[in-house]
């Protein structure tokens, strides 16, 4: 039942993503195919370069059939329908062409290996951010639970409401201004110091530039969070089972953390992992900001420099990333609560 | 339902509602918002700021990266604030040749430590008129300062700047005092203003001190014939702080740049949010209540925009398309009527089983009659809510593809602001009053609607789950 459960999940996750790369490659065909010409123009002419031994007329046709040759290779040549097909096609194997500008550290100018580098670093800063948030979140809401009302309480949800329309990428200009600038205690950016210090000075170097993205967001992520886990928490406080408890005398500290957030910990769990991919497609803008080598920061450059294969090739990792991680929460959610399962329907 | 009893309705609403602290604090702020919306353009100090945002001859006379003035209070060093003087005596003298001989005196009492960075005159008129500027010092020097015939036309000032015009007699000045000093200058090197506001003294060149008080400028244009005319003259002030929020790398000013933003910041938020959350209440409706075919589309659909990564889509598609503000809103709708929509669907199924509903249909009501008349009135309180919660959200989406340099260009919005401040090294330069304002408005119209939103949820959501 669960096995089927999960693989009718997956089946629709993946229907799901193959329905939006289509939706992407009709609304982008026109300036894809634009720049894969441009492209293919390029790259003939560079070949053509090499050919020395040749006449004018010879050249001529050589790079008339070679263009032609990569043009129908690329389906460029045919109807409409077809193209957005071909291409859908392309970007749903991760055949994402070459960038126009960007490249990758090594040269390569091929856009999936120049994700696979940002890709990880992204995930570095953006995990480790979702880890401390739900961390502190957790403690803060505790916290915040035990005197539902109180000062603590109202102050948490005041600031709630507060960062809930700030900008993060807004806190990061004013961080960097605040600890890069004014009081130099942080880098202004980058991934390490140049040159790169090795062993242990080398990782500490890595967590010094970690420290001003992370500490900013984890800065504007913890109180949300916190009021999430004080709305969990309650909710099970007014249970019975905590009720008993607390007649047989189990001590209040006892019946929070032992009994209470014993209860809502599947909750939170599922609330940290939707809060990943949230903060993913959500704070990317930081990592421009803060010059954080990226998933982010490449839209950054992308954006500046026109580059318009790797714009696609990032929504699609983007797009494909998102899905995964609902995917995966609906399975979790299907583990944890047997209803979902039955019910069927999203 | 009658006028009066929708009064009656309010009139209970409004009633629990002053009793949410919170929820009167947002809508405090909101109503200054919408007030400063409505008509900022009438206290900012560039009037016709929304038009010339990006026009560089436009902001050509501010000063460039000035702190606001209210920081010379923190200061040892007071600067001079940038200001207009335009009150002026005026005097008139014919002579037989029927020439006129028209004079202006301006007062400028300096109090400050340091000159101004420069001094603007602009005089209309029309016609070849010879003008001579003169500055009378509070030590009872004075000095020439210009002394030119100009080619005056209508429409457009002859604009005079002591700082790029009158190096030259800045030293003849210093040299009816002192030869020997004048012979050290260099009217390519020399600071004009930084003299005239001096001093006399001989370290002046290299150290001046300022010498406060009264200083008179005095404008002097000979009409030489009844064809030719002066207006009145205005001298413009450029110092080293400007406004009340300072200025930018590209000499505009911040202040106004922040009061026409929160137009465009209400307009985007409101517009958007009502269009999205009417989509959704509506389609969710229709999804639940006329089920088969129409449910099973719209369920897809909704899941497809709610899987999309909303900002990564928004970036690409206007680095791509380029969008106008206009576009830009239609957009952002498209992802957030999910928002309202499930809930809805949720909330619609249940009613769909109510009697009423059921005695509506028998007496033959159509599908379109229950959805507008039954079903929506039930579920629009709802959506107040979650207008107003929505908000803040789609703010700072407008504001992040902005930042990027994606926005509508034709428009003054914070994000905008924020992109300028970002590419033009507000950050490395540490020009804290760019880069604060702007976000810490987003912040404040964020809070309010969300203040507003939650004391709006809180009164209108029990009246649903009693149901």
């Amino acid at each position: 039942m669960y096995r089927k459960f999960v693989l009718k999940r997956i089946g629709y996750g993946i229907l799901m993503y193959i329905a939006m790369i289509f939706i992407f490659s009709a609304l982008f065909n026109s300036v894809a195919d634009e720049t894969m010409r441009s492209q293919i123009d390029e790259e003939v002419a560079q070949e053509a370069t090499k050919l020395r031994n040749l006449n004018e007329d010879q050249l001529k046709a050589t790079i008339e059939s070679r263009r032609a040759s990569k043009i129908r290779q690329f389906h460029l040549d045919e109807p409409l329908p077809s193209r957005i097909f071909w291409r859908s096609v392309r970007t749903l194997t991760f055949d994402y062409g070459n960038s126009t500008i960007i490249k990758a550290s090594n040269g390569d100018r091929l856009a999936l290996s120049i994700i696979l580098e940002a890709l990880p670093r992204t995930i570095v800063l953006f995990t480790t951010e979702v880890i401390l948030v739900t961390i502190f979140g957790v403690i803060l809401g505790l916290y915040a639970a035990r005197k539902p009302n109180g000062l603590f309480d109202r102050t948490n949800s005041m600031i709630t409401m507060i960062t809930n329309g700030l900008p993060a990428w807004w806190l990061a200009m004013i961080a960097i201004m605040a600890f890069s600038y004014t009081i130099p205690i942080f880098p202004p950016g980058g991934l390490h110091s140049n040159p790169v210090p090795t062993g242990i000075a080398g990782i500490l170097d890595y967590l010094w530039h970690l420290a001003l993205p992370l500490l900013t967001l984890v800065l504007l992520g913890v109180w949300g969070t916190a009021y999430l886990v004080r709305n969990i928490v309650l909710s099970n406080l007014q249970e019975d089972f905590v009720m008993a408890a607390r007649a047989r005398g189990i001590p209040e500290r006892k019946v929070l953390f032992g009994h209470t957030l014993r209860t809502s910990m599947p909750a939170i769990m599922t609330m940290a992992v939707l809060g990943l991919f949230g903060s993913i497609a959500g704070n990317i803008i930081v990592e421009g900001i803060f010059g954080w080598p990226g998933i982010g920061n490449l839209y950054f450059i992308a954006v500046q420099q026109n580059d318009v294969p790797i714009l696609m090739a990032t929504l699609s990792i983007e797009t494909l990333l998102n899905m995964v991680g609902f995917v995966i929460l609906d399975i979790v959610y299907g583990l944890l609560d047997p209803r979902i399962k039955v019910g069927g329907k999203a | 339902m009658k006028a009066r009893d929708r009064l009656q309705d309010f009139g209970e609403f409004w009633a629990e509602f002053r009793q949410e602290k919170t929820g009167l604090v947002g809508l405090g702020i909101l109503v200054i918002f919408i007030l400063l919306g409505l008509f900022g353009s009438l206290i900012v100090p560039f009037k016709d700021a929304d038009k010339h945002w990006r026009d560089i001859d436009y902001w050509q006379d501010n000063p460039q990266a000035a702190p606001p003035v209210w920081t010379n209070a923190f200061s040892l060093k007071k600067g001079v604030p940038s200001s207009t003087l335009t009150s002026f005596k005026a005097e008139e003298q014919s002579q037989d040749s029927g020439v006129v001989i028209k004079t202006f005196t301006f007062d400028y009492p300096f109090v400050y430590d340091r000159p101004p960075r420069d001094l603007l005159v602009r005089v209309p008129g029309s016609g070849q008129v010879p003008l001579v500027i003169s500055l009378e010092r509070p030590d009872g020097l004075s000095a020439e300062l210009y002394r030119e015939q100009v080619e005056l036309s209508e429409g457009s000032p002859e604009r005079i700047s002591i700082a790029r015009n009158c190096a030259q007699s800045t030293i003849e000045f210093i040299r009816n005092q002192d030869a020997s000093m004048a012979n050290d200058m260099n009217a390519d090197l020399i600071n004009p203003t930084s003299i005239l506001f001096a001093k006399m003294d001989p370290g002046m060149l290299d150290d001046p001190v300022a010498l406060k008080g009264d200083y008179k400028i005095k404008v002097e244009a000979l009409i030489l014939s009844s064809d030719f005319s002066v207006g009145a003259p205005s001298i413009q002030v450029s110092g080293h702080v400007s406004g009340l929020m300072g200025t930018d790398a590209s000499k505009r000013d911040v202040f106004t740049g922040i009061v026409l933003g929160i137009r465009w910041a209400l307009i985007i938020g409101i517009l958007t949010s009502v269009i999205s959350v009417v989509a959704g209440v509506l389609l969710g409706i229709i999804a639940a209540y006329f089920g088969g075919v129409v449910d099973w589309l719209l369920s897809r659909l909704y899941e497809l925009v709610y899987l999309l990564p909303v900002l990564p889509f928004l970036i690409v598609i206007s680095a791509i398309y380029k969008p106008s503000i206009w576009s830009m809103i239609i957009l952002i709708c498209a992802f957030f009527w999910t928002g309202s929509f499930k809930t809805v669907y949720s909330m619609t199924l249940q009613i769909k089983e109510e009697t009423y509903i059921e005695a509506a249909r028998a007496l033959g009501s159509s599908k379109w009659r229950i959805v507008f008349k039954h079903i929506s009135p039930i579920l629009l309180p709802y959506s107040f809510a979650s207008m107003a919660l929505s908000i803040p959200a789609i703010i700072v989406y407008e504001a992040s593809v902005s930042l990027l340099g994606l926005g509508d260009s034709t428009i003054v919005s914070w994000g905008q602001i924020l992109e300028s401040a970002l590419s033009q090294g507000a950050m490395i330069n540490n020009l804290w009053w760019w880069v604060i304002p702007p976000g810490l408005m987003i912040a404040l119209m964020g809070m309010s609607f969300a203040f507003l939103g939650t004391a709006l949820d809180k009164i209108l959501h029990p009246k649903l789950k009693t149901r």
